[in-house]
């Protein structure tokens, strides 16, 4: 079976680990636990007639107490970077990693979750941010943890990227 | 079981050493915590493989750190590994000790809970921060949409008897406001005299229609009354305790102040004016000379520039209309934006 590595990025609480429990477990809890270091869940999938086990690895959130270790996405096949646009600083974050992504490991599929669309009157997304994000050239989904929106799509989407890569 | 070997297993550690890429030997037993990642040890040897892929991928790093001999541990970073039920942290170690590469694995137990807990008091903080920040320019936006309306229907009333249009209105508070960001002012301070500047002349709601809609020149007594608009708009829009009120309220009284103190109505000179209405006095006439009035034909940019080249030092601040004129690209945006 093709094994794939995908990691996940992005600023403290914008969900996540949420999205991978969504995704490989179905479920969702609306108290937020902070992750510390790393856990790697696995899902197979079927992408065109393939099987596929993918690691999903996801790693800490970034911020000023914890930087994360670019040396962890190596291996990876693509990555999440996420955001949670009711806090605008953390698409800074985003942008941010990517950059650090790319110059760590070069270009390899990556994805933009939008996450917590449940919550889209209160997301805050200026038109330089928009700007910024489709600049990047990358695809953006506007996911949602809590009612599972667009969760299967996210890791579909990155999975079929990566094996056309 | 020697005494070494009891701290180990008492601190919920192994200590292995490399034998090949991927198999280990056990140099001190294996706690029991740790014993289910390892199901197949054999001859007191592990194979770390797949199954545990965070662990496989740090020795890749682990490696280099053996071949090039550092006596400092080099640490993996902690990393949760689920095992019948529960997640388990833990932690890897690279050592290069007497010649031999070692891997010191441990379960962090309560070190992690500690961590884990500190770092969510202080996330948890931070996010309660964040959101009563944003509560707090919540709040703010609804003031300011609050004073936009006040405003709005000050000038709705003006409006009814001046005959400035309601385009002209609302270009004077995005020229000043265009002013405002290139002199670095605030965002609430930039929002403030965009909506204070369009009631420079809101004063005139008190002039007399017979001297307000006089067609052609007023005579001396006329504009003596017609004058006081400033002084009259000044009284209507203090005292409210509002900023942007407040600033409307300066900018009213001093928009027809002149730099040489030549202006009304108390013949302010420099930088007595207030800035605000300094800025409203430079836009003001610009928008005048480059639209149509019943008095004049509208005047192209470079004759506008010329003529206002001529008020400066006089009439306007200078130094101001030098800044203008670096944001004329921005001043002609917004002039094709707002139109009748």
């Amino acid at each position: 079976m093709i094994q794939k590595k995908i990691c996940l990025l992005g600023g403290f609480s914008v969900g996540k680990t949420s999205l991978i429990k969504r995704y490989v477990s179905s479920i969702f809890d609306e108290k937020y636990l902070t992750t510390v270091g790393v856990k790697i869940d696995k899902k197979v999938v079927d992408i065109d007639d393939k099987k596929v086990n993918l690691l999903i690895w996801d790693l800490a959130g970034e911020d000023d107490f914890c930087r994360l270790q670019m040396s962890y996405l190596r291996g990876a096949s693509g990555y999440i970077l996420v955001a949670d646009p009711t806090r605008p600083h953390t698409l800074d974050k985003l942008l941010c990693l990517h950059k650090r992504a790319q110059k760590s490991i070069g270009n390899i599929p990556a994805i933009i979750a939008l996450n917590k669309y449940d919550r889209i009157d209160e997301w805050i997304l200026s038109d330089e941010h928009q700007t910024e994000l489709s600049n990047l050239e990358q695809p953006i989904i506007k996911t949602s943890a809590k009612t599972g929106d667009e969760v299967q799509t996210l890791f579909v989407n990155l999975a079929g990227q990566m094996l056309s890569n | 079981m020697s005494l070494l070997e009891n701290t180990f297993l008492g601190l919920n550690q192994v200590l292995l050493q490399r034998v090949s890429e991927s198999c280990f030997e056990l140099l001190t037993p294996m706690p029991k915590i740790l014993q289910p990642l390892f199901p197949d040890t054999q001859d007191n040897r592990v194979e770390i493989d797949d199954r545990l892929p965070f662990l496989q991928h740090f020795l890749y790093d682990a490696e280099l750190h053996w071949r090039e001999q550092h006596q400092a541990a080099f640490d993996s970073g902690v990393w949760l590994e689920a095992v019948e039920g529960q997640e388990l942290p833990l932690e890897a170690s690279a050592i290069f000790v007497n010649g031999k590469p070692l891997l010191l694995l441990q379960e962090l137990g309560e070190k992690y809970r500690e961590t884990a807990d500190r770092l969510q008091s202080a996330r948890d903080h931070l996010l309660m921060e964040e959101q009563l920040e944003r509560e707090v320019l919540k709040r703010t936006r609804q003031i300011l949409d609050r004073e936009e309306q006040i405003s709005l229907c000050l000038l709705g009333a003006a409006g009814c008897r001046d005959q400035e249009t309601g385009a002209h209105i609302r270009r004077i508070g995005l020229y000043c406001a265009a002013m405002a960001e290139a002199l670095g002012w605030s965002r609430a301070q930039i929002e403030q005299i965009r909506l204070a500047a369009p009631m420079h002349d809101i004063g005139k709601i008190g002039i007399p229609d017979h001297i307000l809609q006089k067609p052609g020149v007023l005579e001396v007594h006329e504009r003596t009354i017609m004058e006081t608009h400033a002084s009259i708009g000044a009284s209507m829009l203090s005292g409210t305790g509002i900023d942007m009120m407040d600033l409307a309220s300066d900018i009213s009284r001093c928009h027809h102040e002149r730099w040489d103190g030549s202006g009304y109505p108390e013949g302010l000179s420099g930088e007595a004016i207030p800035i605000g209405a300094r800025m409203t006095a430079i836009v003001d006439i610009y928008d005048a000379l480059v639209h149509k009035r019943v008095y004049k034909p509208a005047f192209d940019e470079s004759r506008t520039l010329e003529i206002m080249s001529d008020m400066t030092g006089s009439h306007i601040d200078p130094t101001l209309f030098e800044l203008f004129k670096t944001l004329l690209p921005t001043m002609r945006e917004i002039r094709e934006a707002v139109q009748d």
